[in-house]
């Protein structure tokens, strides 16, 4: 178990250096770069060219790729991610001030839409070809295909704007500090987010709880007498909970990157918008260190995938 | 007590549903498990076996439904109409089980792989018996090593896909046996195992027929383990019951052209060498596009128009001894 979570990590490494610098690559070879985002059009024509290339030398960007990519690296080893290009401000103080408000919203939701999805699903299953399994089946449907900004808009109107219950966005008022008091904010943007996440999950659990009802040692679980409840749950529900471990596993990225669209309707201070914003501009250190992030998230989720299979699964073993 | 009737079964009927269409899977069955007897129940693939095991048990497909005929249960509290109990309710779970155990063709399969032996062994116990915690661990333990297993205690913690094969099927009669059933069913138990450990476990079902007196029923294909264990004997053929009676009889002098043909296509121990084989020619038909009348009939080298006419009666060749042919009673002497 230490020896392979051990190799799991030393794997890690190269891993890393081949994703960060393919996005420092894209980054390269997307048209522009930050100059010509700080400074603007109507800038641009007025300043002459050696004034663009003293800002150009300035900020680094002057210098050949390579030598780019490893000063970056170089800062990033020593625990030196830089400044945003735009506002000058160290970009490891605008991840700790952004990445728990992702996290916090990101998880709820992935609460929501783990518990509402595997219920959901369940139930689906149990009833299948029934009212409750067409009606679900219909919902989800529709819950895939309506838009998270639509389904947001019109939550924000229902539960915000007409029935006053909730705020209409932002994480907190100014003067509340403790999660009990901003949980007001959460619960629309968690509600929202999660609901839309629920319909994926509610059919692969359908699925997968199917499958497994199918199986022969369901009815040698009826065969020895036990409560139909207990064969359902007991024998069905947990041989179908590997593939939805896995589901939800590979789903946990999201704490990280969050949802561009969600924190922009709710001003939610995520990290999501941040880094749209950070793309458009060109800064690339912002861009580099939430990509660097949000690989290590997909490498760690991965991971822990391997360990939830490995204890949910005893024919699994880790190597 | 030895020889009783412990289940009947007449005129059993269990039809399949499928896309519409019906499949008259067990189509007039009837037969008795008697205490401390082997009853054999004999066929080739797809002739309602396992659809009369699993009507017994009334464990069904959900597409099924036993269409008529009845199965009784001589339980201790009197005779029980299995065939009318609630599928799942209170009275047929608390029967499954206790009365009624179940060993399954596939032991991989019908194991669940995400629970050690030892939880599904208790699990039975649990629901049954009155037996604490600690108890149940102990006679799950006592029961593998009842079966045979070595190092009980140790493989009790195990799981199905650690086991072999034939450790696995031991497993399964160990659970079908937990809490003593009066009745043990046993579906193609062997036919996943090589030979010696097929013989292992049924020197067990002898051992458990002979000790505790349970009435067995054992479902094969194999007309060698009919010989070898069976004292009374069910053939079977596209849902029809073609020829019953002890095994003696029966094997002696097969009535009907299809037994005789099943004996006729397999070698049997200590016939020697020189044993003729012939495979039945012809192939099954289509289970939801029968015969009218007798199901053999197009495969049948005594075949006759009136055989068409309809389902031929079954006849008493002899008190232990029915057959259902037109002709049984001129056929007797053989070929
Ligand atoms: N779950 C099911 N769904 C639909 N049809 C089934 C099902 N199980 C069995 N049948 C059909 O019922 C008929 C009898 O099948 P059954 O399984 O009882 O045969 P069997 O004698 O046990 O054969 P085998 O030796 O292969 O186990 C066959 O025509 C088969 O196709
Ligand atoms: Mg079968």
């Amino acid at each position: 178990m230490i020896a392979y979570t051990l190799r799991r990590f030393l794997a890690l490494a190269p891993m890393m250096l081949l994703m960060t610098f393919l996005v420092f690559l894209g980054l390269e070879l997307t048209p522009g770069d930050a100059v010509s985002f700080i400074a603007g059009p109507e800038a641009m024509a007025n300043m002459d060219g050696s004034q663009l290339a003293a800002l150009r030398e300035s900020l680094g960007l002057d210098d050949p790729f390579l030598a780019r990519y490893f000063r970056w690296l170089g800062g990033v080893l020593r625990g030196d991610f830089g400044y945003s290009l735009t506002s000058g401000v160290p970009i490891a103080r605008i991840v700790a001030e952004r990445l728990p408000a992702t996290l916090e919203l990101s998880a709820a939701a992935l609460l929501v839409s783990t518990l509402l999805g595997s219920a959901l699903g369940l139930a689906s299953a149990l009833n299948r070809g029934k009212a409750l399994d067409q009606a679900l089946t219909v919902a989800g449907m529709i819950g895939v295909s309506v838009p998270e900004f639509f389904f947001g808009l019109v939550s924000i109107l229902v539960f915000s704007i007409e029935l006053k219950w909730l705020p209409v966005g932002g994480r907190t008022r100014p003067e509340y500090l403790g999660l009990w008091d901003r949980l007001p904010h959460l619960v629309l943007p968690a509600l929202v987010l999660g609901v839309s996440m629920t319909a994926g999950v509610m059919r692969y659990a359908r699925a997968s709880m199917l499958d497994a009802l199918g199986k022969d040692f369901m009815r040698t679980a009826r065969s020895k007498g036990l409560p139909e409840a207990r064969v359902d749950l007991v024998h069905g529900f947990r041989a179908a909970l590997a593939p939805i471990a896995v589901l939800i596993g590979f789903r946990l990225p999201m704490l990280i990157g969050g949802s561009v669209v969600i924190e922009q309707i709710f001003q939610w201070p995520g990290v999501g918008s941040e880094f749209l914003a950070a793309v458009r501009g060109q800064n690339y250190p912002l861009v580099m260190t939430i990509a660097l992030l949000s690989v290590l998230a997909v490498l760690a989720a991965s991971f822990l995938v391997d360990l939830a299979t490995a204890a949910l699964d005893p024919r699994v073993k880790l190597s | 007590m030895e020889g009783e009737t412990l289940v009947r079964v007449r005129n059993l009927r269990t039809y399949l549903y499928a896309n519409g269409r019906c499949n008259k899977a067990v189509n007039d069955v009837s037969f008795d498990v008697r205490a401390g007897r082997t009853l054999c129940v004999v066929g080739e693939s797809g002739c309602g076996k396992s659809v009369t095991a699993a009507s017994i048990m009334q464990l069904l497909p959900p597409l099924a439904r036993i269409e008529s005929g009845e199965i009784a249960y001589r339980s201790a509290e009197g005779e029980l109409r299995l065939d009318r109990l609630p599928r799942n309710g209170r009275a047929m779970r608390s029967l499954r089980g206790r009365d009624l155990g179940m060993i399954f063709q596939d032991p991989m399969t019908a194991l669940n792989p995400v629970y050690s032996i030892g939880f599904q062994i208790r699990e039975s116990l649990r629901y049954h018996t009155r037996l604490g915690a600690p108890a149940r661990r102990a006679k799950a333990i006592e029961l593998l090593a009842d079966m045979g297993i070595p190092l009980p205690a140790q493989r009790s913690g195990e799981y199905p896909h650690q086991l072999s094969g034939g450790m696995r099927q031991r497993a399964m009669i160990a659970m079908a046996m937990a809490c003593e059933p009066k009745v043990l069913i046993a579906d193609e138990p062997t036919t996943a195992l090589d030979v010696t450990v097929q013989a292992q476990v049924f020197d067990l079902m002898e051992r458990l027929k002979r000790e505790r007196g349970t009435a067995i029923m054992l479902i094969t294909h194999d007309m060698g383990v009919v010989a070898e264990l069976a004292d009374e004997v069910v053939v079977m053929y596209m849902g029809n019951v073609v020829e019953s009676g002890t095994v003696r009889e029966v094997l002696k002098s097969p009535a009907h052209p299809y037994t005789r043909a099943l004996l006729g296509s397999i070698p049997l121990l200590g016939r020697g060498r020189s044993q003729r084989l012939e495979p039945i020619r012809g192939s099954t038909p289509d289970p939801f596009d029968r015969p009218p009348g007798c199901q053999f009939a197009p495969r049948c080298p005594r075949q006759e128009p009136a055989c068409d006419a309809g389902l031929p009666p079954e006849v008493e060749v002899s008190a232990a001894h029915r057959v259902r042919c037109l002709f049984a009673k001129e056929g007797r002497d053989g070929r």
